[in-house]
């Protein structure tokens, strides 16, 4: 068990690398077509309540992690099979990413490159970097955090500079129908990437002030839900809500638009970059999670020894678990709604909050009683 | 000792994985495309030319048509079913890799473009390498690769030629568009829109246009022209609209920066000239019962360049009545632009997609026969605001008034 500390401004950085990791690269909620960011915005204020449960779950427990106090909730057995669980699950969203990334990175610059060999580079990196602890990430999120500002602040003033954005294309606004709208965000944006905030529940014992970690991880979220929505309604101005449907990679595409002045243009490496560096955060902060609820659950001394078996793992997922990249999509906006960020983002921790509520108030009563009997 | 030797080999497995070397390709390997054309030959195969630098012949001390082979690029062709075959075929004829990350400029051919230009767009829009930004025109009237192989003076290579005609034409004269391979694409796929392209053709002697000799004379023998608005029906290219008639079509698709107005003064025809310098056009869709309409409002500001006749610019009346004339003469402009859009049934300025944006039920009732019915019959209302800013250095004219020839 790592016993260093983050503080509130690392972990509010961690918090918006990881929510904007992927999310701002892959198709979010384009299903919403032209309503993309009212999607988003929903899906926000469901994460931000979803983030709620999470958090007061959590709360009931300090110092612990989600995956050792599903234990103390539903009794040791059931408990460690559902932590057995999460962990899974963790590690399969660090594959996710890694395959996202590595995709990328195939399509836009390495076109003959194998595909094992992008991920297992990145994914080398993602395993040095957890070997050396959290707490480095956490440190290296404030360095790039200035480069990412910069970069998202550039890329908007490109487009913006570029004329390139056409605000008619927003119109017409709520054609498919609220129905549509709630549809989309309740089966795709209220679960990437702001219902994912539940890995951190897995960083809470790490803060050095816990007072403050709920309202720093909501402002996070409040502020990196802002970005994305501006980015999705960019990537619709300027590419229309019929080629975001189509794209692979939508911002991706805005970017290879910009052109400023016949020679500011040209970007898209430039911006590949940008993004790449924010999938690191969002692998680390998962396989950190998968790690450590590894280490707790088999309560191991060392846990680096763990980061390698588990990475090689996480390289064999990104690599077999789709055939292609549309099979890989399909499993992460369709399946693993239904089969995962449902069962694991919702229906469990509102479960297990009830019977954390539950035990408290019993525990409380009979505390209570205790007490007269005493005076 | 271990820990040397441990980092050691550390070191060496990162200079096997960091130099990334993977598919590289060094430069002398890659020969550089400006521009792509693309045709369809008489057996309906496609045929693909690129015009590929010389890059000797282009940077550096060495002159055009100094010492033996001084051409600035060279024009490969290959036929294929479809344009990356093509583009593989060309292997068969050049040293190199061709590398696409540079090309600004693509050249379609009017076969193909009648055709219909869809699926040979399809591959450039998926490919990473290709950048969408390029520009297009059509070869009007000559195969895409017989105007690519024109040598042109001033540019050297002539995609750049090309590119800087079709972005100064516009801004200055207003009579050509700036489209790129992205835009085009699209609007084949947008329902509620005909796509234009400026068209290019050779003039003069085609023949000597792809030697040397014809940039070594101050009068090229062929040179390139930028040439009339081809109009896409479903992605094929329907009709041309001549040069003269394109400025009225782009004004309203507010692609007009600045251009140049002359209206007759005292029975004097083209008396005087006003030059636009800035311009700008809203376009307003309504709905009233159920009957679609279009509001155009054009503002226009700029200068009086020439007076042929006297008149006095520091008279604010006088000013006001030229303004007048010119707000009616942009007005006449539009609304033949209009009607002949009407009268060939096309929907160039893309009303049918306001109505789509701005009115998605009324839309649904339209869409069918937009074309064919709603478009024709579309009431339109144009109105200009002109505003004369300056009159040049001078006030007033010559007080003796010369009797221009004609």
């Amino acid at each position: 068990m790592e016993q260093t500390k983050i503080n509130t401004r690392q972990l509010f950085i961690l918090a918006i690398m990881f929510e904007l990791g992927s999310s701002a690269v892959i198709p979010v909620g384009t299903s919403a077509m032209q309503d993309v960011w009212l999607v988003v915005l929903i899906g926000l204020v469901l994460g931000m309540a979803l983030f709620l449960v999470y958090y007061r779950l959590s709360q009931y427990y300090p110092g612990d992690v989600l995956t050792a106090y599903t234990e103390r909730i539903v009794g040791v057995w059931p408990g460690r099979v559902l932590a057995v669980i999460y962990i899974v699950y963790f590690l399969y969203l660090t594959a996710r990413v890694l395959r996202n990334f590595g995709e990328l990175l195939l399509m836009f610059a390495y076109m003959e490159t194998p595909l094992i060999i992008l991920n297992a580079i990145m994914m080398l990196t993602v395993i040095y970097a957890i070997y050396k602890g959290i707490e480095v990430v956490a440190r290296t999120g404030e360095l790039y955090i200035i480069g990412q500002a910069l970069a998202t602040a550039a890329g908007f003033a490109l487009v913006i500079m570029s004329g390139i954005m056409n605000l008619n294309l927003l119109k017409p606004v709520l054609q498919a129908g609220w129905g549509q709208i709630w549809k989309t965000a309740a089966t795709e944006t209220t679960f990437i990437p702001f219902g994912e905030m539940i890995v951190f529940t897995m960083l809470f014992p790490l803060v050095n002030r816990p007072e403050r970690t709920g309202r720093t991880l909501l402002a996070a979220m409040l502020i990196s839900g802002l970005i994305l929505a501006a980015i999705t309604t960019l990537n619709v101005t300027v590419l229309g809500a019929e080629t975001v449907a189509r794209s692979v990679f939508p911002l991706l595409d805005t970017v290879r638009r910009i052109e400023v002045a016949r020679f500011l243009e040209r970007f898209d490496a430039f911006f590949m970059i940008v993004l790449i560096v924010g999938g690191f955060f969002k692998a680390s902060v998962y396989f950190y999670a998968a790690v450590e609820g590894t280490v707790r659950l088999f309560r191991m001394r060392k846990q680096h020894r763990l980061v390698y078996p588990l990475g090689l793992l996480v390289l064999i997922i990104s690599l077999a678990t789709a055939s292609n990249f549309a099979e890989h999509l399909k499993e992460g906006l369709q399946i693993s709604t239904m089969y995962l960020h449902i069962p694991l983002q919702v229906v469990v921790p509102i479960v297990l909050l009830c019977i954390a509520a539950f035990r408290r108030r019993k525990a409380e009563r009979k505390d209570h009683s205790g007490d007269k009997s005493d005076s | 000792m271990i820990g040397k030797w441990r980092r050691l080999v550390v070191v060496l497995i990162c200079t096997a994985v960091l130099p990334g070397c993977w598919s590289q390709n060094e430069l002398n390997d890659l020969a550089l495309v400006f521009a792509i054309g693309l045709d369809l030959t008489e057996k309906g195969e496609y045929e693909m030319s690129v015009q590929v630098v010389n890059p000797g012949n282009v940077a550096g001390a060495t002159q055009r048509g100094g010492g033996a082979g001084g051409v600035p690029y060279t024009v490969i062709s290959a036929t294929g079913d479809s344009p990356m075959e093509a583009n593989l075929k060309m292997s068969l004829k050049l040293s190199r890799i061709l590398y696409y990350g540079h090309a600004n400029l693509v050249v379609i051919g009017e076969s193909l473009a009648r055709k219909g230009v869809a699926h040979a767009l399809d591959a450039l829009e998926r490919n990473s390498e290709f950048r969408t930004t390029s520009r297009v025109v059509i070869a009007r009237g000559q195969s895409a690769k017989e105007t690519l192989k024109v040598l042109t003076p001033i540019a050297k290579v002539s995609s750049n030629q090309i590119q800087s005609m079709l972005s100064h034409s516009q801004t200055l004269w207003g009579h050509t568009v700036e489209i790129d391979v992205w835009e085009l694409f699209h609007d084949i796929y947008s329902t509620g829109v005909n796509s234009v392209v400026s068209g290019i053709n050779i003039v003069g002697n085609r023949a000597d246009g792809a030697k040397q000799t014809n940039v070594q004379s101050t009068e090229p023998e062929a040179r390139l022209v930028l040439d009339g608005l081809g109009v896409f029906k479903q992605g094929k290219l329907d009709y041309w609209i001549p040069t003269n008639g394109t400025r009225g079509v782009l004004w309203i698709m507010n692609k007009v920066r600045q251009t140049n107005i002359t209206v007759a003064w005292q029975g004097k025809p083209e008396a005087i000239g006003y030059h636009i310098v800035r311009t700008n056009v809203s376009v307003r869709p309504h709905m009233k019962n159920g009957k679609p309409s279009i509001k155009i409002r054009v503002e226009a500001l700029g200068d009086i360049l020439e007076t042929l006749v006297p008149v006095n610019l520091a008279d604010a009346d006088q000013i006001n009545r030229i303004e007048k004339l010119i707000e009616h003469s942009i007005w006449k402009e539009l609304t033949a632009a209009v009607r002949n859009m009407k009268e060939r049934k096309t929907d160039v300025f893309g009303f049918g997609e306001q109505f789509e944006r701005n009115y998605p039920k009324d839309w649904r009732k339209l869409e069918a026969d937009w074309f064919s019915v709603h478009f024709p019959q579309l009431d339109v209302s144009v109105e200009v605001n002109a505003i004369i800013r300056t009159a040049g250095l001078r006030i007033k004219p010559f007080k003796r008034t010369v009797e221009l020839g004609g």
